[in-house]
């Protein structure tokens, strides 16, 4: 329920595993074989990294906070789990989103100024309306079934912020973490305690202008991971992880202070009986997603996009 | 925002049976909006409420639009209430507008809520620019039990089923807070009963979570909770309000099943332009049961905005020709200030003159006297009804009263634990001989766009004498 992921349909309905994802995605092109051969998108995570900029413009144009831009990411990516990207325009979907979520957040925009500040924006992609966009919420509340409540992975953040001691600047960092994240699947695949923590030790690996690249820093942070998971109870241990980790650390004193908070870190984890595998999964999956970042390509993203949009006339109505 | 009436309003004592098809129709007829079909590429549902469902009657409406009867067309066991939101302009071209934010919410925490004690949602169809939510169906509502019990001859509801009706309650409600999920309009005619006896919670049109408020709760919507159960607090202008103020309307609820009629019926002043009148007359009626509040009882008073206004407020005068009631030997109040005892015994003589007065009409019959309920029971009325919102009774703390046998099963999801459920029965008409007379329902659609007052609509009620008594058999 609200209050309750465990019992919310977040968790019941809108978790899914790797696998499942893969299949959903894998049917909803099949059956749109001859516009997906058409059309052809870039991969989906350069095509989040477009949406989440497009919708953080009109959020910022609309002084959005950041917590509903974070549940209109996650409408936006439950939506195109059951909706093909090509059928719908982006922009509309995107306007929508956002003016759906600012109104489950408490913080409600005006239908007029969504569709105002929409039209300036994207003006040669999208004629839009008011009546427009009220169709594209029934549309999007429909595919979701009405459920609306997302439980996000700040408010783990904020009350673990003080228990663990993180500085001023580690929480930015893993708030930041946290922001990237919706830009993956991960929001599909992991309740949002679990991308918290994670995001929390990648900011203790990775803090800013931390010396050594994304190698050694992944290194620290599955290392922290594989202690964790050596210490936890009935688990099997690989006990030359933590071996690893000094290896790492006798470089620098600072490095090694931080080291020191990152083990008090894995020996928190420990003790709360997290899902250390989930992590691990994570943590991977949000480096990737840094490296993937590098190749962004802005302009043949919105190209690839704006084509499929004017040549189906997805721009009028 | 509305103010909402209450639903088992119907549309009056005419056309019980005459004209049944034509009417019938019109019900139906409220279902297929024949506007705008095929614009290019426009939103279909792909469920169709009337694929799935055959409307047999029209049960209420209010400012948030319609509510129906339903069988289901697919063999769904049961009966279904049916919501349909009223368009924002009704009759000419309806137009996609955007959903108001009240329905976001209550679509929203439908959607989430899975409790025994509050009303199950089985889906929301968006179909033709209406939203339709489908509920199971609730035979009853306390609206109309209490009513069927002022009906002559005059009879109190039974003890066991007072009992369990509040235990419910309270378990619904502790749910939903447990859950972050403030009602914020919990009076009579939101309290469902099903025919087997189970009390739940219904109608969240207000309801909201208080758990993020990204702005204060206060900024979003000014007026909350139909005014006879409107807590003290808002009435005096808080601007942070709590989960307390479903608890003091449990506390009118409570007080409404033992004496039959609102404990504080107050009239309500109109709101003059934007800004909020104090409601002097509904506090009045308050200070003449509860005393005036101090800062004794309540040390945050004196910060209320309207606190100044409490002076103007006529405290309660003992009439000196008033009967005397046999006062029980001093029993020590339940809890904090002594002090409190002389206030709080205007509320011990009306509970006393309650459940010892006018229960000497009820037939033989009757399943027994309100006066076993006991002190316990007024301890739990002055816990609820206590003016500090801080130290009003959590639902938590109720559903542990010594009222209930002290055992509340606060914990755990469903009520009815083999623990709690020694005396307290999930079933509120266990033991009773008759049955309370069905649902109006009405065939008749016409178009009552009421937005009274409450207050001023509750003797539209139909009278029960009128209708048959007749069971609508399951589907």
């Amino acid at each position: 329920m609200a209050a309750n992921f465990w019992e919310s349909t977040q968790r019941r309905h809108w978790q899914f595993s790797k696998d499942e994802l893969a299949q959903m995605r894998e049917n909803l092109e099949e059956s749109e074989q001859s516009l997906v051969q058409m059309f052809p998108l870039p991969q989906r995570r350069h095509l989040n990294i477009y949406f989440n900029q497009q919708l953080g413009r009109l959020g910022k144009r609309l002084g959005v906070r950041q917590q509903a831009l974070a549940t209109a990411q996650t409408y936006l990516k439950r939506f195109y789990c059951t909706v093909e990207i090509r059928r719908t325009n982006p922009y509309l979907v995107i306007a929508t989103a956002l003016y759906l979520a600012c109104k489950m957040e408490e913080c409600p925009q005006h239908i007029r100024l969504v569709v105002s500040e929409a039209r300036t924006l994207w003006p040669d992609s999208l004629t839009l309306d008011i009546s427009r966009l009220g169709e594209c919420e029934f549309y999007m509340i429909s595919e979701m079934h009405s459920q609306l409540i997302i439980h996000q992975p700040y408010r783990t953040l904020t009350s673990l912020q003080s228990d663990l001691f993180l500085s001023q600047d580690e929480a930015n960092l893993a708030l930041s973490i946290i922001n990237d994240h919706y830009m993956t699947d991960l929001p599909l695949l992991y309740p949002p305690h679990i991308i918290a923590l994670t995001a929390i030790l990648l900011a203790l690996v990775l803090r800013p202008n931390s010396p050594g690249g994304t190698a050694t820093n992944m290194a620290a942070a599955t290392a922290a991971l594989m202690q964790a998971q050596a210490q936890a109870p009935g688990r099997t241990s690989s006990s030359n992880s933590s071996q690893n980790s000094v290896g790492v650390s006798d470089k620098e004193r600072q490095q090694e202070a931080r080291l020191n908070k990152v083990q008090r870190y894995a020996g928190f984890l420990t003790e709360s009986n997290v899902d250390i595998e989930g992590m691990v999964d994570c943590t991977q999956e949000l480096i990737s997603f840094y490296e993937c970042h590098e190749q962004y390509n802005d302009k043949i993203t919105r190209e690839q996009i704006n084509r499929f949009v004017k040549a189906r006339g997805l721009d009028k109505p | 925002m509305s103010l909402t009436n209450p639903p088992s309003a119907a549309s009056g004592p005419a056309s019980v049976s005459a004209r049944p098809q034509t009417l019938k129709r019109s019900v139906q007829a409220a279902f297929e909006d024949p506007n705008d079909r095929g614009a290019k590429g426009g939103y279909q549902s792909k469920v169709k409420v009337m694929d799935k469902y055959r409307v047999v009657g029209f049960i209420s409406s209010g400012t948030y639009g319609r509510v129906y009867k339903a069988h289901g067309r697919q063999g769904q066991p049961g009966d279904f209430a049916i919501k349909k939101f009223k368009p924002d302009k009704e009759g000419e071209q309806i137009q996609y507008t955007g959903i108001s934010q009240s329905a976001i919410r209550e679509m929203a925490l439908c959607s989430e809520l899975r409790h025994d004690n509050v009303i199950r949602l089985i889906e929301i169809i968006l179909e033709d620019k209406c939203i339709f939510m489908v509920f199971e169906y609730a035979e009853h509502d306390l609206l109309q039990i209490i009513h069927h019990h002022t009906q002559q001859p005059r009879h109190n509801i039974p003890p066991t089923t007072v009992k369990s009706i509040m235990f419910q309650l309270l378990n619904g409600c502790q749910y939903l807070h447990t859950n972050w999920v403030l009602h914020r309009d919990l009076k009579p005619a939101n309290i469902m009963v099903t025919s087997s006896g189970q009390v739940k919670i219904g109608d969240l049109g207000l309801a909201r979570l208080f758990n993020k408020p990204l702005h204060s709760l206060f900024s979003g919507d000014k007026v909350v909770v139909t005014i006879w159960y409107r807590a003290p607090e808002l009435l005096l202008g808080s601007r942070h309000y709590t989960p307390a103020i479903d608890l003091w309307a449990v506390g009118c609820i409570f007080a409404e099943l033992l004496s039959l009629r609102p404990i504080f019926k107050g009239e309500e002043a109109k709101m003059d332009k934007k800004t909020v009148p104090f409601q002097r007359n509904q506090m009045q009626k308050i200070v003449e049961i509860m005393g005036l509040p101090n800062k004794e009882r309540w040390p945050l008073l004196t910060s209320m905005p309207e606190y100044s206004n409490l002076s103007t407020l006529t405290p309660p005068i003992l009439h000196p020709g008033h009967h005397h009631h046999p006062h029980h030997p001093h029993h020590p109040h339940h809890h904090k200030s002594s002090s409190a005892a002389a206030s709080t015994s205007y509320l011990e003589r009306w509970y006393s003159s309650t459940i010892n007065g006018h229960t000497s009409t009820s037939s033989p019959a009757s399943n027994g006297s309100l006066t076993s309920l006991g002190t316990e029971g007024y301890r739990l009325l002055a816990g609820l009804l206590e003016y500090d919102p801080e130290k009003r009774l959590t639902a938590a703390q109720a559903l542990h009263h010594p009222f209930f046998g002290g055992a509340g099963s606060a914990s755990g999801m469903g009520m009815g634990n083999a623990s709690s459920a020694e005396r307290i029965s999930g079933n509120c008409f266990e033991g009773l001989k008759t049955a309370y007379p069905t649902r109006r329902v009405s065939q008749d659609d016409n178009d009552i766009r009421t937005s009274s007052l409450p207050g001023t609509k509750r003797s539209g009620l139909p009278d029960d004498s009128l209708r048959p008594v007749k069971r609508v058999k399951d589907a």
